[in-house]
Order: structure tokens, then C-alpha cells, then sequence
């Protein structure tokens, strides 16, 4: 089977520069060994706490920043080799939502400058009427007004905003939507709008999706895979009702127990996991050892499962399979 | 138990405008509420509903142009509104301290936290800057930031985003308030630490009976901490019920609406029931019901004529239907 997107051992570091002539220069690993597919129309959430890589993953996908080894193939193309031109055409197939609304479009263009603006680049729709009849089409598919086409941004809400992102990014129709965090600014009654458009549109124009979210709730009702990243490396990936029913990482099942849950009887008696760090574990190679509480010295010092190829589920713990005591927490 | 002695703080038809020039803007518009000592209110809405602000007037803190055009603040049967400058510095910080929305606009950038820390104890206690040297560092420890003793010497942009929110609820408490009035105090966190804070906040509301404001458009916060909630729709308060009672049995339709929006952790759904259309921009001149124009049961007397707020089954609630017992309570 093709996949549009293979992310192969994408290892990434920021650098830092020390002080003046004297400091050394210091490497921060933001992605280390990632391994990521997605396939047509598949929708991948990415979930992980804030700082652990899923932006820098995403800007990577996008091409907006470089990485050092490894390979990130767009429909067979190896995005390091891409010229300028190259890059051009990536955008026709890979688009992005930002997840603040108010700081992604530009305050000094119409709606309908914002929404022709991709076709100018790329020479589509050149035709008067035909551009407007494209534009009244995109517009209706994201539930706004046509006859709002010349309103400016600071006109409209915070969700009909985001419907204009979406829009934006639909206007080339790409095969891949990466959405990083598109609802997390909203309301919560607006928030449930734009999940259901999320949801149609991938499903009518048979859209790809890397969907970056914290909030497994959301990634639940949209996604069919779910890769969990702690500090740059994918821990656990599986289809969506496998992790959270059954999460095998210790961390997955941590996290998914810190989601508070909207009902007050269940809640008030639910027991939050400790966060302590235990510092003396640090030379342990599984990154969230310092954390975990099923961790034992001798099991943990062994090296960690690499992911394979064709696995359709994965978990970065080297004391798979391991007796987990019945969880408290799976959904 | 006399529950009026236990009243600490109590809001009394409050309304506030926003003046710009010779326009007004009316965003809260007759609030009233109870809290007694030891209890959590949480005030629930949509951004521009009105929450923040009714949070700042607590404190007077309402920025220019603000103005409290009516209604009482009663802290401990004393009129908030009426003490001078010196008095209300007593009570802020002391009695009643804030947790603000933004940590990372909300500490002073060119001074060590352990500096402001201490200057907040020592305005409001004659004890020694030693001694409130060794409180602020118990508080650090108590928030849950490692090595807190040598971090005190340490600038705001030394800590991470959720650190400084943790400094701020630090600071918020280091006095005992009675009562917290706390804006949207976990938005900024990942869902690990959120947990972590709320557990704090509510094992401080047990030891020492304090009672809290919390605002948030997070419903599972609310089930997580809340012991009554007061619903805010376009400046009025809409319905205002128990915890349990609000979750098992919402009767305004726009808490229907809101908890019916909420995506699920436990189940996969297909299609979420949002709330059509947008929340009103605040200060819309409204005529009859502020949710009307997104209400499913909406009819002319709705559009018309402002539904008082009525007690039903429990519930204080802001609807025509709701005293006709035409919807049904519950999903």
C-alpha cells in the first residue's frame, strides 16, 4: 500500500548558541527517531504535552523547517531534495490551519483577498467567473456567507475565523490538511462546529489529516490513529479506540487519566497521577523513566523497541507486554 | 447551620458598561450571586459573556473606560465598592486575591519571583523578610516547583508557561485569602498539570475553608471542582443550579446546548450537536432573550420580551419555557 506521508527516523535538533566566543555551541533535540505514515484519507492525531515536538513535526511535514537525518517523503518526494519550485508544488498538496484565528489571517485583506490569494500564486482560476464561482463553493463548503466575501477578518468571530483558515486551506485542495491545535482557541459550543466541519470535509473532498491536538477527547471524535510524543519521540501509536481503550504506555494511560471528565460524581472521585521526577533515572533510555511508576531499574535499562515497518500498533516500552495491575484509568 | 453567616461574599445586580466616548457598551447587565465560605462557584460562559469582567470589579480592578454603573459587591457584609484606596489594598492580596488569565503578562519580567513573592507577604504581614523569605519558598514547594529555595532568584522567563501560571496561584495564596477569585487559571496548562493544580486548589478549600470564584468555559473543570454553577449568556445570567443538579438535569437550553457539545472521551460519536450560529458581541442591544437567535425552542414572546429568572426544580433559570415546563428536562 502507498502512503502519501512516511516519516522515516526524523531525528531534528535546535541549536544554541553559548555565550559569546567562549561557550560552546549546545544541541537541543526537539525530534528524535520519529516514525510516522499516513495514509489517503486517513486522519493521524498527534498528542503529546505542550514543548514535546508536535509543532516542530508539523512544521517539518510543511517544510518550514529543516532536519538533520532521516526522510520525510510527501507522495514519494524526499522533502530535503525539493528545489524552490519543488516546494511550490508541495503546497498544493500539503495545506495547514493554525490554531489561533486571530493571528493567522491577515488583519489588512478581505476575505476574498485571503481566499484568492493561494489561486493568484499558483495560476488557478484565472477566468473572472469562474473564480467567483469557485470562491461562492468554497465559501458555502465551510458554512459561511458568500455575501460576506468582502467583510474584513476583525468582522467576524473567533469560529467564523477559523471556517476562513480551513477555507484558505481547502482553496488548492490538497490531499493533507495538517491542523495544528484548530480548536483549541475557540468556545466550546463553536469548538463542536468546527470538529463536525473538520470531520465532513476530510470525508467529501477525501482529505488526509495530521491533526495536532493536547485533548484526547477531540482526537477520539476525529481520528483514526493516534500517535502519543513525549520529549520529541512517538511512545505509542494505534487506531484511536485501541489506545484509549486500551493504552499500553505508561504515559498514554498517565495522560488519559488526567483528562478531567465533564460529569461531577465521576470526577470528584477520580485520582489524579503523580508528576514526580525522579532525577536518579535520567541515564535510563526511555525518556519518560524519570515519571513512570511501573519503572524497575534492571528491566529499564534495556534498549527501546524501534518501530517497524506494517505495525499497526506500536508502544515504546520495553516492558511490553507487561502486566499492567487492572488500569483505573482506560476509558 | 444559619447559612447567612456563612455568606462571604455577595454580588448584588451588578451591572457594568464600557464607555468609549459618548457610546456605551452594557456587558453585564444584572448579575447576582452568593458564595459561602468554604464553597466553589464556577461561572461558566463564551468569550465576550461577561466573566472576566465581573471577576476584575471584585477587586475594582476594571480597566479604563470600565465602570460599574450599578448594583453592590458585599465582601463580609461591607461594600466593596465604597472603601477608599487604602482600605481596598488591605483586602486585595489578604482577603481576597486573583488568579489572572495570562501568566505570562501577569509577573513583573525585571524582578527575581522570589522578590515579588516577598513583597506580597510583607505588605500585608509585619513578620520578618526572612520569615516570609522561608513562606514563599514553602508556597514554591507546595505548587509543585522543584528546587524552589535557589529558584527564588530566578526571572519570569526562566520559567516555563505552566510554571509561571503555578508561581502566580503561589502568589494568589501565600496569604490564606478567603476568598480566590480565579480567571481561567488552567487554560494555559497541559491537562498533567492542570490536574495537579485543581487537586491543590481544592485540598487548600478543605484545609482552610476558603471560597473560590472560578471562571472557566472548561466543563470539566467545573465538574472537577465546582459545588454550584451560574451559567453566563451575553451579560445575563441564564440558569444557576448545583453541580450534580446542573450536569444530570441542565434546563436552559444553552446549557443543554453546551453540555450536549462537549465531545466525549468515552464514546466515538459520529456527529457532535453543536450550537448553531455564533455567541452575540458583547453589548448587542438585545430585545427579549439574549440566546434566542440561536435557541431551538425560540418564539416570538422569546425574541420579544426578557424571560426573568425563575427557581424550577432547584435551578434558577432565565427562560419563558422552563416556568411553562414545555422542554424537557435533561437529554
Amino acid at each position: 500500500m502507498k502512503y502519501p506521508v512516511e516519516i522515516k527516523h526524523l531525528h531534528k535538533t535546535y541549536q544554541r548558541r553559548g555565550a559569546w566566543l567562549l561557550g560552546k555551541t549546545e544541541e537541543k533535540i526537539v525530534l528524535q527517531n520519529v516514525t510516522l505514515r499516513i495514509g489517503a484519507q486517513e486522519i493521524v492525531g498527534l498528542v503529546g504535552e505542550s514543548g514535546c515536538g508536535k509543532t516542530t513535526l508539523a512544521k517539518v511535514l510543511l517544510g518550514l523547517e529543516s532536519y538533520q537525518s532521516g526522510s520525510v517523503q510527501v507522495n514519494g518526494l524526499e522533502l530535503k531534495e525539493l528545489s524552490k519550485a519543488g516546494f511550490k508544488k508541495l503546497r498544493r498538496q500539503v495545506q495547514v490551519v493554525f490554531q489561533d484565528p486571530y493571528s493567522s489571517l491577515d488583519p489588512r485583506q478581505t476575505m476574498r483577498q485571503i481566499l484568492c490569494e493561494p489561486w493568484d500564486i499558483h495560476g488557478l482560476h484565472k477566468d473572472k467567473e469562474q473564480r467567483e464561482k469557485a470562491l461562492h463553493s468554497l465559501v458555502r463548503a465551510v458554512g459561511l456567507d458568500p455575501a460576506h466575501l468582502d467583510r474584513w477578518p476583525h468582522e467576524f468571530s473567533g469560529g467564523q475565523r477559523q471556517r476562513i483558515a480551513i477555507a484558505r486551506a481547502l482553496a488548492l485542495e490538497p490531499q493533507l490538511l495538517v491542523a495544528d491545535e484548530p480548536v483549541s482557541a475557540l468556545d466550546v459550543s463553536v469548538q463542536a462546529q468546527i470538529l463536525n466541519l473538520l470531520k465532513d470535509i476530510s470525508r467529501s473532498r477525501a482529505l488526509g489529516m495530521l491533526f495536532i491536538s493536547h485533548d484526547f477527547a477531540v482526537a477520539r471524535f476525529l481520528c483514526d490513529r493516534i500517535a502519543v510524543m513525549y520529549q520529541g519521540r512517538i511512545l505509542e501509536c494505534a487506531p484511536t479506540e485501541q489506545l484509549l481503550c486500551n493504552p499500553q504506555h505508561p504515559y498514554t494511560e498517565a495522560l488519559l487519566a488526567a483528562v478531567p471528565v465533564p460529569d461531577p460524581v465521576l470526577q470528584k472521585s477520580r485520582e489524579p497521577v503523580s508528576l514526580k521526577i525522579e532525577t536518579n533515572r535520567s541515564s535510563c533510555p526511555c525518556p519518560y523513566a524519570p515519571r513512570c511508576r511501573y519503572y524497575e531499574a534492571a528491566q529499564c535499562a534495556r534498549p527501546l523497541p524501534q518501530q517497524t515497518e506494517g505495525d499497526s500498533r506500536f508502544c515504546a516500552c520495553v516492558r511490553l507486554p507487561f502486566q499492567k495491575e487492572k488500569s483505573r484509568y482506560a476509558v | 447551620m444559619d447559612a447567612r453567616e456563612d455568606i462571604i461574599l455577595s454580588v448584588e445586580n451588578l451591572h457594568i458598561c464600557f464607555r468609549n466616548g459618548e457610546e456605551k457598551t452594557e456587558v453585564l447587565r444584572g448579575l447576582s450571586y452568593q458564595l459561602q465560605k468554604g464553597k466553589v462557584l464556577a461561572v461558566v460562559g463564551e468569550s465576550g459573556c461577561g466573566k472576566t469582567v465581573h471577576a476584575l470589579s471584585i477587586l475594582k480592578l476594571l480597566p479604563p473606560g470600565g465602570e460599574i454603573t450599578a448594583g453592590r459587591i458585599l465582601y463580609q457584609g461591607q461594600d466593596i465598592l465604597s472603601l477608599s484606596g487604602e482600605e481596598l489594598r488591605k483586602l486585595r492580596g489578604a482577603q481576597l486575591a486573583m488568579i489572572f488569565q495570562d501568566p505570562m503578562t501577569s509577573l513583573n519580567p525585571i524582578r527575581t519571583i522570589g522578590k515579588q513573592l516577598v513583597e506580597t507577604i510583607l505588605a500585608h504581614t509585619s513578620c520578618s523578610r526572612l520569615r516570609a523569605r522561608a513562606r514563599a519558598v514553602h508556597l514554591l514547594k507546595k505548587v509543585g516547583i522543584p528546587n524552589a529555595r535557589q529558584r527564588l532568584n530566578e526571572y519570569p522567563f526562566q520559567f516555563s508557561g505552566g510554571q509561571r501560571q503555578r508561581i502566580m496561584i503561589a502568589m494568589a495564596l501565600c496569604l490564606n485569602p478567603s476568598v480566590l477569585i480565579a480567571d481561567e487559571p488552567t487554560t494555559a496548562l497541559d491537562v498533567t498539570i492542570q490536574a495537579q493544580i485543581l487537586k491543590l486548589i481544592k485540598k487548600l478549600q478543605r484545609q482552610s475553608a476558603m471560597a473560590a470564584v472560578f471562571i472557566t468555559h472548561n466543563l470539566a473543570i467545573v465538574a472537577d471542582i465546582a459545588d454550584e454553577v451560574l451559567v453566563l449568556y451575553g451579560g445575563y445570567c441564564v440558569e444557576r443550579a448545583e453541580v450534580k443538579n446542573l450536569f444530570a438535569q441542565p434546563m436552559h437550553p444553552y446549557t443543554q446546548g453546551l453540555l450536549g457539545s462537549l465531545v466525549s472521551l468515552k464514546r466515538k460519536e459520529e456527529h457532535l450537536p453543536a450550537i448553531e450560529g455564533y455567541p452575540p458581541a458583547p453589548g448587542t442591544p438585545e430585545q427579549g432573550c439574549p440566546f434566542a437567535p440561536r435557541c431551538p425552542y425560540a418564539a416570538d414572546q422569546c425574541r420579544r420580551v426578557l424571560p426573568p429568572l425563575v427557581e424550577h426544580n432547584g435551578h434558577t433559570v432565565r427562560c419563558w419555557w422552563v416556568e411553562q415546563n414545555e422542554i424537557s428536562c435533561g437529554n
